[in-house]
């Protein structure tokens, strides 16, 4: 797949690869992103080049957990009514979102900022997992729950985390994966039901 | 263009595309390996569930497109369940992924190297072994027409009980005798092991216990495997940094 590198001016070139340089975006894309911005009016332009130059300057990660922050610390670490016992691990800020949605987690949390991909070279070193177990003492953290993706990569960072945790004496859970709401039995996967079986619960009535 | 076409094959390796899909690489039997779109599989009602995860083995349903293929359909052949049971288990299954994602072409059918995958991933998920990934390595290369010379000096041709063969070389893929030395060291015990692995003795040779003998068979393993691809194997040694 080539573009002729030719067919374009410099300028609209370098912001073409620009494009193609974020996650998900090919060729094609980062073309069509091109091409649209030109035809927007330059103030639009200019609001969009603004708002990224000014969410990176301000936009942050928090010192403690590395969720996005405006502070050197997140709302939630610096929250003093959240629990600092429990800690749920996540791969990436928006999964806090995600869990904060549900009300249903008093604690604090730590971003890993990716997941273990071996065959991406993205190892224990490239997470944020050093971080993590610095905050275990001076925090006085008795559970650590591995809330990673339910696929192959956070199944292994959770594994490899659990090893890894699990001899330090504090508790380390895994959330419960299962049939997602609103799906049909059917269509479960063997995996994602075999794992729906093992965390059954008992029906209140 | 859009031309429909069935086969099966392991899920090596997968990578994000735009908000909820995936491009799923394959080594598939019969149409080696194949790179294709699985539309929507990040999302939690996807039909395609845990079904396209690397070391998932599969019978696919593919439309044939220009640049990547789409998968229409997938269905288990052997459930996941045991790759993702233990570290362990999972670390050897993304070693052995990770080396045939190294030897797979597209467009080119290797419904052997397709067999070999499948029965090491079925071995990792029975009974994981310190020797299940290096056996693995030897018998890719040895599919590969490149069995190492472990009964002769590979510079002198010297053979016989009377030459000490002391040290192997990757790059002339074979061992070496004391005056021509060159390579690493390498000692009687891995020799004896290599050719348990090469010479129909697998099973002797997997059911081994953890030692120093078979780190050494592990690490001539991987060396030849990488010299071979021209590359770093990276997932054996990332989770060997951790070792309790
Ligand atoms: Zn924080
Ligand atoms: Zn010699």
């Amino acid at each position: 797949m080539s573009f002729g590198s030719s067919h374009y001016t410099p300028a609209m070139q370098s912001l073409i690869d620009e494009f193609g340089k974020l996650p998900g975006i090919g060729p094609k894309s980062a073309q069509r992103i091109a091409f649209h911005l030109l035809k927007l009016p330059a103030e639009d332009v200019g609001r969009l080049a603004q708002s990224i130059t000014h969410a990176k300057a301000t936009v942050r990660f928090c010192e403690r957990c590395f969720n996005i922050a405006a502070d050197v610390l997140c709302p939630i670490c610096a929250d003093d009514r959240r629990d600092s016992t429990m800690i749920c691990v996540v791969e990436e800020s928006r999964d806090i979102v995600a869990i904060e949605r549900t009300g249903e987690f008093k604690g604090r949390y730590h971003v890993l900022l990716g997941a273990m991909n071996p065959l991406e070279g993205i190892g224990p070193e490239q997470l944020k997992i050093r971080e993590l177990v610095a905050r275990l003492g001076p925090e006085a953290v008795e559970e650590v729950i591995l809330c990673t993706n339910p696929n192959t990569e956070g199944e292994v960072t959770a594994m490899y985390l659990a090893r890894m945790l699990s001899p330090l004496g504090l508790r380390v859970t895994r959330i419960a994966s299962g049939l997602p709401v609103g799906g049909d039995l059917e269509y479960a996967d063997e995996l994602t039901l075999g794992r729906a079986l093992e965390g059954r619960r008992t029906l209140e009535t | 263009m859009s031309e429909l076409y069935r086969d099966v094959g392991v899920v090596l390796r997968t990578y994000k595309l735009r908000e909820a899909d995936r491009i799923v690489v394959l080594h598939t039997e019969a149409n080696g390996k194949v790179r294709a779109v699985a539309k929507g599989v990040r999302k939690t009602k996807s039909k395609f569930g845990a079904r396209l995860e690397p070391m998932s083995h599969v019978r696919v349903l593919l439309y044939r497109g220009r640049e990547l293929d789409i998968v229409s359909q997938a269905e288990s052949v052997e459930p996941l369940t045991p790759m993702l049971s233990s570290l362990d288990r999972a670390t050897l299954g993304m070693a052995a992924v990770e080396a045939v994602d190294q030897l797979s072409i597209e467009g080119e059918p290797d419904p052997r190297l397709y067999k070999m995958l499948v029965g090491v991933l079925r071995s990792i998920a029975e009974q994981p072994s310190a020797l299940t990934i290096p056996a693995f390595y030897w018998k890719l290369l040895a599919a590969a027409g490149l069995s190492p010379v472990l009964d002769a000096c590979v510079h002198c041709g010297e053979s016989g009980t009377e030459v000490s063969l002391v040290a192997f070389d990757t790059n002339e893929g074979g061992t070496v005798c004391r005056a021509c030395r060159s390579g690493v060291g390498i000692s009687q015990g891995a020799i004896t092991v290599m050719e348990e692995i090469l010479g129909g003795r697998l099973r002797e040779a997997l059911s081994r216990e953890e030692s120093p003998l078979t780190h050494e068979v592990a690490a001539l393993a991987t060396r030849s495997l990488e010299h071979h691809v021209e590359r770093r194997l990276r997932a054996v040694a990332m989770f060997e940094v951790h070792g309790t």
